[in-house]
């Protein structure tokens, strides 16, 4: 019986419960120093001078860098999505003449010792900063006499999208409502900080760098072009990863400092953040405001959307920076028509910590505000939430549907595959929508405020470019799996192993899967936008595909057939019909060992094949989440009672996986819904940087959870898969929010931000008309 | 700054150290004595990531000092079961996927370890407020309940 499709338990695990996980700060080397940066305390000064004389004298320091030690001419890490219009607001490896957040980092100090002595020794580095005016918010930053971040203006890009004739439509709508649905900034928090360790590599002159990263083979490019080092002589190993979420999957300037200062010094540093200096330095995610004028008729349809997103960017664009502004309008419209849309996002510059993507990026604002929108019509016109999306929804008969606006990375959206509808049924189903409204009616009697919810979403997943996967069959008949996909607790060892075992028909327990290894694994990109199974896993099911192949070549010399006559069953070559004419993989492999002649038409003395996939675009997984929750009206505290998923993120390799990865988003989104706000104020000062004010949420915040698959494969990739890391982060706060809505709707309380907590819920009942 | 003798049973064995007064028992763990399961992930005693059991009660090893453990009998997930032999409660959280990244998991295993000599069948309430002091990114708990509830019958309901 083929693994594909079984929730079997993880390779990975074992190891990883007895102790023997190797993360980033297990990791030892013989005569490892000690690395920390001295970060900026200001959200925006100049930097007049850095003494750090009484440092660099202190017998255990080896080296400090400031950027004026650093190689002339070095460029600021790049923003690969950059537009031709967008102003280059890049970050300098270390900071030169000025700092504009709180947590850049200005110098970096090794020692001997351990951390405890470096930050002693660091103490003693003096930056004489002047303090400049700073701005925190994006609304403050497009003030006529904001402070300015970089240049003449805080705005760093405007993007505009259009569909129909918005203007007109909205015009002439029987109805329209405005709104600002904003948004907060949080962010994905691993448990597991950002760490580095690296180490000179004499005999290549090069560099070995473990990075706690999502994409290694990007940071090696980075490392080789930052150092002018060949290619062939740095190595990135990403070891196990605890956790990363987006927030790693980007070369950090860290990244490549630590690596100047290791080839000035020639011995191993390592250097790790504490959990203070990852909020203020590891990027942040989502804040987005939506300014929305909506047209809509009496039956509850959509006729126009005019949106205007704000996102406060920070301080600085990093690499994938702009995705989120936008996507956050890019996929507004998710499942729904909407003929006329006018699309306006603007990026807007503060003095705070850069954004760039993390789980469900974009999308999350997209969904909240759009799913906000449909109950708000819905409420307006006196149409079951429910029936209101159906009425709006596009029919399963319209795939491949192309959605007629620009994506950003992506091209145009073209979205693959799905039953909006269905989806929505089954979910409502799940939930027992009807029932509910009973229980509802009966608590409010009580004085009890109950609510439901729907956040509905469509993702963009399995974002390419590529990815490798190369399987490789030793003589005994074992097998190596390579991925350029990188793991930080998805399961990348079990599943690519369930597809290699179900394409060659060999035991689970053989197969060893290898990533997060530039020298092991030629070629890669990483791991991020919900991309491993449907861009990672083609690629594997594809080089395994080319194994079997070359399989049935080798044998049929050895069982004297012709390859047209043979095929691969269980881990063995037979011919068809006479299944006990055969050879074991095993066998194949030992044919082709070196050391005797190969057979005819046979080239290479190995059983080895790599594909690299380019999928032809990306797919688009979809779910709808139904969230029931209690609110207490006289505190604003809101509970949670139960949460709906039914998603589709097309085949499934291993359910029990999917089905973590949906609760594991979900919880992310619960922390956005209700908890988490990464607070600054108003001149820049970060107010909540660590775990004790900043709520990821507990298990005590988790309500009862009910996760449903439906499965439309999509067409785009061999085993049909679409990708399923996010969606769980994108439904849950639109699903919240709509549910708190509902139970305050008797009350007139207008619901149109994030993080739900107490006092905004409360503010919220205070103000209702 | 003056170091400290400090003498530390640790998964059973008797260790002998001179310590500075500020090292974290965390830290003394992981770096003096090699055992990296004890992970930090807040070092300022929120998340549980750390948490080891000193003389059989659950105590985070980021906010102790290692002098402050003098004296006693410390255990690490390592020192959990012997050998490589999985427990049932490390068990239950494979055969549960009760983990994902697997950073957090240590901490949720020691506490979970020291909930259930406690309480051999809690109730599910009771499992999450034994669990309400570790934190897990990754999973949205759902499966560490699963971990706990499948520990419950692997060890028959018995300590």
């Amino acid at each position: 019986m083929s693994l594909f499709g079984a929730s079997i338990r993880r390779k990975e695990d074992p190891r990883l419960l007895r102790g023997d996980g190797r993360y980033l700060s297990d990791i030892k080397l013989h005569g490892l120093v000690h690395a920390v940066f001295v970060r900026s305390p200001h959200a925006h000064a100049l930097i007049r001078g850095i003494d750090s004389s009484a440092a660099a004298a202190d017998p255990r320091a080896v080296c400090v860098l400031t950027a004026d030690d650093l190689p002339d001419g070095l460029p600021p890490l790049p923003c690969i999505d950059a537009e031709e219009t967008t102003k280059p607001f890049n970050q300098p490896i270390l900071a030169t003449d000025k700092v504009r957040f709180v947590g850049e980092p200005v110098a970096l100090l090794v020692v001997e010792g351990d951390r405890y002595i470096a930050e002693d020794i660091a103490g003693l580095i003096d930056v004489d900063y002047e303090p400049l005016p700073a701005v925190s918010t994006a609304e403050a930053a497009v003030a006529p006499d904001a402070p300015l971040v970089h240049f003449e203006s805080n705005v760093v890009d405007v993007l505009e999208y259009s569909l129909g004739d918005a203007e007109s439509a909205l015009a002439t709508a029987p109805h329209t409502l405005s709104e600002r649905f904003v948004t907060q900034r949080y962010a994905g928090t691993p448990l597991e900080t950002r760490g580095v360790i690296v180490e000179w590599d004499e005999p290549r002159q090069g560099l070995t760098m473990w990075s706690s990263t999502q994409v290694p083979h990007s940071l090696k490019a980075t490392l080789v072009g930052y150092l002018g080092l060949p290619e062939n002589a740095v190595r990135v190993i990403a070891p196990d990863v605890g956790g990363a979420f987006g927030v790693k999957l980007q070369p950090y300037p860290e990244e490549v400092v630590l690596g100047l200062a290791c080839r000035q010094i020639g011995r191993p540093i390592k250097w790790v953040e504490d959990r203070y200096e990852h909020f203020l330095a590891s990027t942040h995610g989502r804040e987005q405001y939506h300014d929305v004028d909506v047209g809509y008729d009496d039956d509850g349809r959509i006729v126009a959307i005019r949106d205007h997103a704000v996102t406060n960017t920070g301080a600085y664009l990093q690499r994938l920076t702009l995705v989120e502004p936008f996507i956050g309008v890019s996929m507004l419209s998710g499942p729904y028509v909407i003929e006329h849309q006018q699309l306006l996002s603007t990026v807007v510059m503060t003095n705070t910590t850069p954004l760039n993507p993390f789980r469900g990026v974009g999308h999350v604002q997209a969904a909240f505000t759009m799913e906000r929108i449909i109950d708000v019509v819905a409420a307006a016109v006196g149409i079951d939430p429910g029936e209101v999306r159906r009425r709006n929804m596009f029919s399963k008969d319209v795939f491949p549907l192309h959605r007629g606006i620009g994506n950003v990375l992506a091209g145009e959206i073209v979205y693959d595959s799905g039953d909006y509808p269905e989806c929505l049924n089954r979910a409502l189903a799940a939930a027992e929508w009807d029932e509910f409204r009973g229980e509802q009616e009966r608590a409010r009697a009580e004085g009890r405020y109950l609510g439901i919810g729907i956040g509905f979403f469509v993702e963009e997943t399995g974002l390419g470019p590529y990815e490798s996967g190369r399987v490789r069959v030793e003589p005994s008949g074992q097998v190596i799996v390579f991925t350029g996909a990188c793991s930080s607790g998805q399961g990348h060892d079990t599943v690519l192993a369930q597809i290699t075992a179900d394409e060659l028909g060999v035991e689970f327990d053989d197969i060893v899967v290898v990533h997060g290894d530039t020298d092991l694994v030629a070629t890669g990109v990483g791991t991020y936008a919900s991309r491993s199974a449907p861009i990672g896993g083609t690629a594997v099911r594809h080089a395994a595909g080319s194994i079997k192949e070359q399989a049935i070549k080798i044998a049929a010399e050895m069982l004297e057939a012709s390859p047209q006559d043979l095929e691969l069953v269980d881990g063995e070559v037979r011919v068809k019909g006479s299944p006990a004419s055969s050879v074991s993989l095993a066998q194949v492999a030992g044919r082709v060992a070196p050391g005797q002649p190969l057979p005819m038409g046979v080239d290479n003395y190995t059983l080895d094949a790599t594909d690299i996939y380019h999928p032809p675009t990306n797919t688009f997984s979809y779910g709808c989440h139904v969230a029931t929750v209690e609110v207490d009206t006289e505190t604003g505290v809101v509970t949670l009672i139960r949460h709906v998923v039914v998603n589709d993120s097309g085949t499934l390799i291993n359910p029990l996986l999917v089905d973590g990865q949906v609760q594991g988003g979900v919880a992310l989104g619960i922390g956005g819904a209700l908890l988490e706000e990464i607070a600054y104020s108003d001149d820049g000062q970060p107010l909540n940087a660590n775990f004790m004010d900043y709520l990821v949420p507990a298990i005590g915040n988790m309500p009862e959870m009910v996760v449903e698959h439906m499965v439309v494969p999509t067409p785009l990739n061999a085993d049909g898969m679409k990708g399923a890391g996010e969606g769980g982060a994108v439904g849950a706060p639109a699903a919240i929010a709509n549910a708190v809505a509902d139970a305050l709707l008797p009350l007139g309380a207008k619901i149109t931000e994030t993080p739900l907590g107490p006092e905004t819920v409360y503010r919220a009942l205070q103000n209702a008309s | 700054m003056s170091d400290h003798a400090v003498t530390i049973t640790v998964n059973g064995v008797e260790r002998t150290d001179s310590v500075p007064a500020r090292l974290t028992l965390a830290d003394f763990l992981r770096e003096r004595l090699d055992l990296t399961a004890t992970h930090l992930a807040c070092e300022h005693g929120v998340c549980g990531a750390c948490t080891v059991l000193v003389d059989g009660e659950t105590a985070r090893a980021c906010l102790l000092f290692t002098v402050q453990a003098d004296g006693s009998e410390v255990t690490t997930l390592e020192g959990l079961t012997a050998g490589d032999e999985l427990g049932p409660i490390e068990q239950a959280f494979w055969a549960k996927h009760g983990m994902q990244c697997g950073f957090c998991t240590p901490g949720f295993v020691m506490t979970i370890s020291e909930l259930l000599d406690e309480n051999p069948t809690p109730t599910r309430e009771e499992i999450i407020e034994g669990l309400g002091g570790n934190l897990c990114r990754c999973t949205g708990y759902v499966k560490i309940v699963e971990a706990v509830e499948e520990a419950v019958t692997l060890r028959g309901g018995g300590p």
